[in-house]
């Protein structure tokens, strides 16, 4: 007997600029960060901590200051139960979208009643890749397996479906637009949470990283930030795999890719009568997910597949769906998915994205879950989907729909 | 085989000195009669009666090797495993913490032998010119594998091991201290045994960093992320590079990567399982074949005519002061001899000289001569206008533009000059050497040497004999070929002789497939990671489409009416005749070239040969490349074009960049499995036509067991 999967609150810190000098979250570790939303969860929701089952919490660097499965470390921190078990877990960038899925198999298997999923990610201390591993050094595994950095994969597919730098920028002037307009208007009001010292003096309450200053002219500026990298020979790796391409046009900035953030994000989901028990007001119902693997060195072209995945097993098509979150890892898988699903412009990421506001890596899927609902809510449409590109070539999706 | 001395001061001095060979070779045998000294080292040690131990060379090498006969004929993977296990065992035991042990190294010591030099505490070498040092294991498809990967990198860091072992060089004496993998010179034998001695006086005990508490990885390890990032884009170039096509680089840097992780005993069991694989690899058994089997069999002289005594060029005369003759020039230079290059006018000779002299000087600045070498090269140098200071030399080479009428006129010229005992060549692509020789008094000394463009990097000449060309003149020219440092084949005066009519298939199979609705992009790459040396369509360009349809031309005289046109000569007309895109000398063919010199496909390509192929496969392209040069180099031995396998094998990958990996035009039949390929073969005849069909003289061999393929042919 399946139980269904509620979405009872979401709930998640301001994204910071993920720069020591500039960042303003570079000084709050990563634990605090986590402990701080618990806390903030817990209070907005009046919820007596024992009765939650699990913390699962996806963080793409699980070493040093996010090490020794941080999301344990955070329930203590945070006075919760510690009858709370927590786990980390690594689906790289879709990390905090897989904990959100695990979290509603888990409850639609019934085992579990209520499970608080989400993620976290401060790449100001612990920077992307510090935890090495075999798929990007190990240079028996990447000459096999024909590894290139995602730059280049969102390099190989601009080149491929013929974008230019001019669409590409264009895309990310309206992330920039789209999430300035956003947080001017206070559609982030709802789920974000500010963080504030151990005295309780406020440090940062909105999305930092935006830049609504930005121009096409500003953008045209910068240079490629991946030349460098195809030139030293991923550029051969990746026509290894796709010889028909006489080059690869290096056309991804620091200003068409997402940018290097810090932050937090939760996501508290149960079943209905736990719901009920604890008071508890359904705001969504996960309707189903797709989960899946994609070629490996274009990387980026997960979604896709995995969106009609889960359409599938919805019952469902694209034109079913209200709207849409893809995260803006690169403009150019954002475009493709686009492309290939027939997304009209303004069904999707329609409040901005990882290029406006930043992706901190493990925590960026629960926020995109937290943006799309709260959207939803504030349009009155019903259904939604949320998807991400991941690292060795996966794809993670899942589709909301309002109750 | 090892001489055991010790002194008045407790200095044992061990003497390598192998039995019946002229030079020392480490093998399987040289570490046991090891063992029986080391313990007796012991026992010397445990009696307070050792000092130190000074190994050094009875004959003119130190040590080099692998012995390659025994490594091959080795039955299995353990066994390898085993044979590397062993070594690295008894270098172990000769540095652990103890004794001090210095390596005196008065000659040439490479490979493995090297690896014996890492394994002591210190290293002298004596500063001979003739005497190299390193590890070339990788020019063979190998890596070290009895600790020199490892050593090296705790001496040098990951990324300058990584950069000594993957370049094979072999270093003089003074590189190697300046790369830091030795110690110390010395000018005379004395000295470094001087040297020796007083080193290990001023010691008690020898102890390597890594027998250390505090050793580091000089650099740092692949745990550091800067390590790291560097080994990424270290293999990331190695794709570049060589498309993954060659495992021991792979590995070398693996093992590095690995090997920085772990303890120092570990780090050499792992560089020995990656040696053991390398071993008993295709690539490496190929790479072995070409460059130490056909090229020993080549340098001993198989193929010169006997009975003649050893030529011995001083002074050679050059017609023409182009890319040619200038090219030839230089590596006359760079190999002792004295030059005399003429061109119509002094000024033309000039310019040619002046190339000459800009080459050395980048050959200064890269540090490959010095400036005493350069010195002497510019003093053998001498331009002309006349043939008359032709007079001395010992051979004239004619390298002017390719028309017979004027290649007859020069050589008339030079004829006059020249006395009995010179002989005459002609630097010709296409035009036969028989017909040209005709035209001389002395035809029988005349010979055509072809040599390839840049002709000092192209380690290849051709030699062609015509009809009247003397064994002789033969057996000179075959002297004069090696006195340059070049590899010699020696080949029938046919159409386009070996090389040209061999390279010509792979650029006329590429430019079949575009015909067929193949991308040129996807041509261009797939000629690449077969491991060609430049794609297809960018070779017909350089080679200009005109001169590739003059070869078509002479095939088809000869052949007459057995003459089977490829489907490809088609293109190769509409692109010079209607497209007016003859090549790369124009500006203009399957590519656009700048005068900057960047070229890029040209864009309406696809409008006269439309893209129609949406899909391909990866495998049947790479395989029509390499087959249709095999089988097409296997009709050149059925027409006995070329006589050996040895020439055929290194006549193509020196020629044209034949893939080394596959060890050559010939080897690759072994290498797929001959009744494999000849199944292959049919499979391609059958959807791309008869010029895949296997020539009688292979279907034959095969079936009869008999590989590789021998000649037909009659001697040259």
């Amino acid at each position: 007997m399946i139980q269904e999967a509620y979405i009872y609150d979401a709930v998640r810190t301001p994204r910071a600029r993920g720069k020591r000098g500039s960042g303003s979250l570079y000084e709050v570790r990563p634990v605090a960060l986590l402990a701080h939303i618990l806390k903030a969860l817990q209070e907005r929701n009046d919820l007596d901590t024992g009765s939650v089952d699990d913390l699962l919490i996806g963080c793409v660097s699980p070493v040093d200051d996010q090490g020794a499965n941080i999301a344990k470390a955070a329930l203590l921190y945070a006075d919760w139960s510690y009858k709370v078990a927590g786990m980390q877990l690594n689906r790289f960038c879709a990390s905090g979208l897989e904990a959100v899925n695990l979290a509603a198999a888990k409850v639609r298997s019934g085992w579990d009643q209520l499970v608080v999923a989400g993620g976290v990610e401060s790449m100001s201390r612990v920077p992307i890749e510090s935890d090495g591993g075999a798929l990007l050094f190990d240079p028996d595994v990447m000459t096999k397996t024909s590894y290139i950095p995602q730059g280049v994969s969102a390099d190989l597919i601009a080149t491929i479906e013929g974008f230019t730098r001019e669409t590409l920028d264009a895309y990310a002037l309206q992330s920039q637009q789209r999430a300035w307009h956003a947080q001017e208007n206070a559609y982030f009001q709802r789920s974000i949470i500010p963080v504030y010292d151990r005295n309780g003096l406020l440090i940062v309450d909105k999305d930092e990283h935006i830049r609504p200053n930005t121009s096409m002219e500003k953008l045209a500026t910068l240079p490629a930030a991946f030349e460098k990298a195809g030139a030293a020979g991923f550029d051969a790796v990746a026509m290894r795999k796709y010889p028909q391409l006489e080059r690869i046009h290096h056309l991804h900035t620091a200003g068409n890719s997402s940018g290097i953030v810090d932050g937090a994000a939760l996501v508290l989901i149960g079943n209905r009568e736990q719901g009920e028990a604890l008071g508890l007001q359904a705001r969504a119902r996960i309707l189903s997910v797709g989960t899946l693997g994609s070629e490996p060195t274009i990387m980026l072209q997960g979604p896709a597949p995995a969106a009609r995945l889960a359409l599938q097993r919805a019952g469902m098509s694209a034109a079913d769906i209200d709207l849409w979150e893809m995260n803006e890892a690169f403009a150019s898988p954002v475009l493709k998915f686009q492309r290939e699903l027939e997304i009209e412009d303004d069904r999707l990421n329609v409040n901005g994205g990882a290029i406006a506001m930043g992706h901190p890596l493990g925590a960026t899927g629960a926020m995109l879950l937290g943006t799309l609902l709260d959207e939803l809510e504030r349009r009155d449409l019903q259904t939604g989907l949320v998807t991400l590109c991941v690292g060795g070539g996966m794809g993670v999706a899942t589709i909301i729909e309002r109750v | 085989m090892i001489q055991y001395k010790k002194d008045t001061d407790n200095i044992v001095t061990l003497t390598l000195d192998m039995d019946q060979r002229n030079i020392n070779i480490i093998n399987h045998r040289i570490g046991q009669a090891f063992v029986p000294i080391l313990q007796h080292l012991k026992d010397e040690k445990a009696k307070g009666q050792l000092r130190g131990i000074i190994i050094t060379s009875a004959k003119k090498n130190f040590l080099v090797g692998g012995d390659l006969d025994h490594l091959y004929n080795e039955a299995s993977m353990a066994e390898s495993f085993e044979f590397s296990q062993t070594l690295q065992d008894f270098f172990r035991d000769l540095e652990r913490p103890g004794v001090p042990v210095v390596a005196a190294i008065n000659g040439t010591t490479l490979g493995t032998g090297f690896c014996l030099a890492l394994a002591c505490h210190h290293r002298i070498v004596l500063n001979r010119p003739d005497i190299r040092l390193g590890h070339p294991e990788v020019t063979l498809g190998l890596m070290p594998g009895s600790g020199g990967v490892i050593r090296l990198m705790w001496l040098l860091g990951i990324e300058k091991a990584f950069a000594v072992l993957t370049s094979g060089r072999r270093y003089r004496p003074e590189e190697a201290l300046a790369v830091g993998i030795i110690d110390e010179l010395a000018s005379t034998e004395t000295e470094m045994m001087e040297r020796a001695r007083l080193w290990l006086k001023e010691r008690q005990e020898g102890r390597r960093r890594w027998d250390t508490a505090d050793g580091r990885i000089p650099e740092g390890t692949a745990r550091d992320h800067s390590i790291a990032r560097k080994i990424q884009i270290l293999a990331a170039g190695l794709i570049r590079d060589n498309h993954g096509n060659y495992p021991a680089p792979r590995a070398i840097l693996t093992t590095l990567s690995e090997g920085s992780k772990v303890d120092f005993d570990t780090a050499c069991r792992i560089e020995s399982r990656y040696f053991a694989e390398l071993v008993r690899s295709k690539e490496a058994r190929n790479m072995t074949k070409a460059f130490w089997f056909d090229f020993q069999s080549i340098k001993s002289g198989e193929r010169r005519p006997k009975g003649f005594g050893r030529f011995r060029a001083r002074k050679v005369g050059i017609i023409g002061a182009g890319m040619m003759g200038s090219g030839i020039a230089l590596t006359c230079l760079l190999h002792g001899l004295e030059v005399i290059l003429k061109d119509v006018s002094k000024p033309i000779a000039d310019r040619g000289k002046e190339y000459t002299l800009g080459r050395l000087k980048a050959l200064l600045q890269s540090g490959t001569i010095t400036a005493e070498d350069e010195k002497n090269m510019l003093a053998r140098i001498h331009t002309s206008e006349s043939s008359e200071d032709f007079i001395s030399c010992d051979l004239v080479i004619e390298a002017v533009f390719e028309n017979a009428m004027v290649k007859t006129k020069v050589i008339k010229e030079a004829e006059m000059f020249m006395d009995q005992y010179a002989f005459l060549a002609s630097n010709t692509v296409s035009i036969p050497i028989t017909e040209l020789g005709k035209n001389f008094n002395r035809s029988d000394n005349f010979v055509g040497l072809h040599f390839f463009a840049p002709v000092d990097e192209v380690p290849l000449v051709e030699i062609v004999k015509g009809q009247q060309t003397s064994e002789e003149t033969i057996a000179r020219a075959y002297d004069f070929v090696r006195t340059i440092g070049k590899t010699p084949i020696i080949v029938k005066d046919t159409w386009g002789f070996y090389v040209s009519r061999v390279r010509n298939t792979f650029l006329l199979e590429g430019i079949q497939m575009l015909k067929e609705g193949y991308s040129p992009a996807l041509i261009e790459n797939l000629s690449l990671q077969a491991g060609m040396p430049i794609g297809a369509l960018a070779l017909a360009d350089s080679l200009s489409l005109p001169m590739v349809l003059k070869y078509e031309g002479q095939a088809a005289a000869f052949y007459g009416n057995k003459y089977i046109q490829h489907p490809a000569v088609g293109v190769l007309t509409q692109m010079v005749d209607e497209l007016g895109r003859p090549g790369k000398t124009k500006l203009a063919g399957f590519y656009d070239y700048q005068i900057d010199g960047s070229s890029q496909l040209w864009q309406q390509l696809g409008e006269h040969f439309p893209v129609q192929q949406q899909t391909a496969d990866r495998r049947e392209i790479i395989e029509r490349f390499l087959f249709a040069q095999v089988i097409e180099a296997v009709w050149c031995m059925q027409e006995g074009i070329i006589q050996t396998v040895a020439e055929a094998n290194l006549g193509s990958i020196y020629g044209w960049g034949f893939p080394s990996y596959k060890g050559g035009v010939l080897q690759y039949v072994n290498d797929y499995g001959p009744k494999a390929f000849i199944d292959r073969c049919r499979h391609y005849e059958s959807l791309h036509g008869p010029r895949f069909k296997v020539p009688s003289l292979l279907r034959k061999q095969v079936e009869k067991g008999e590989l590789p393929p021998k000649s037909n042919g009659t001697s040259g």
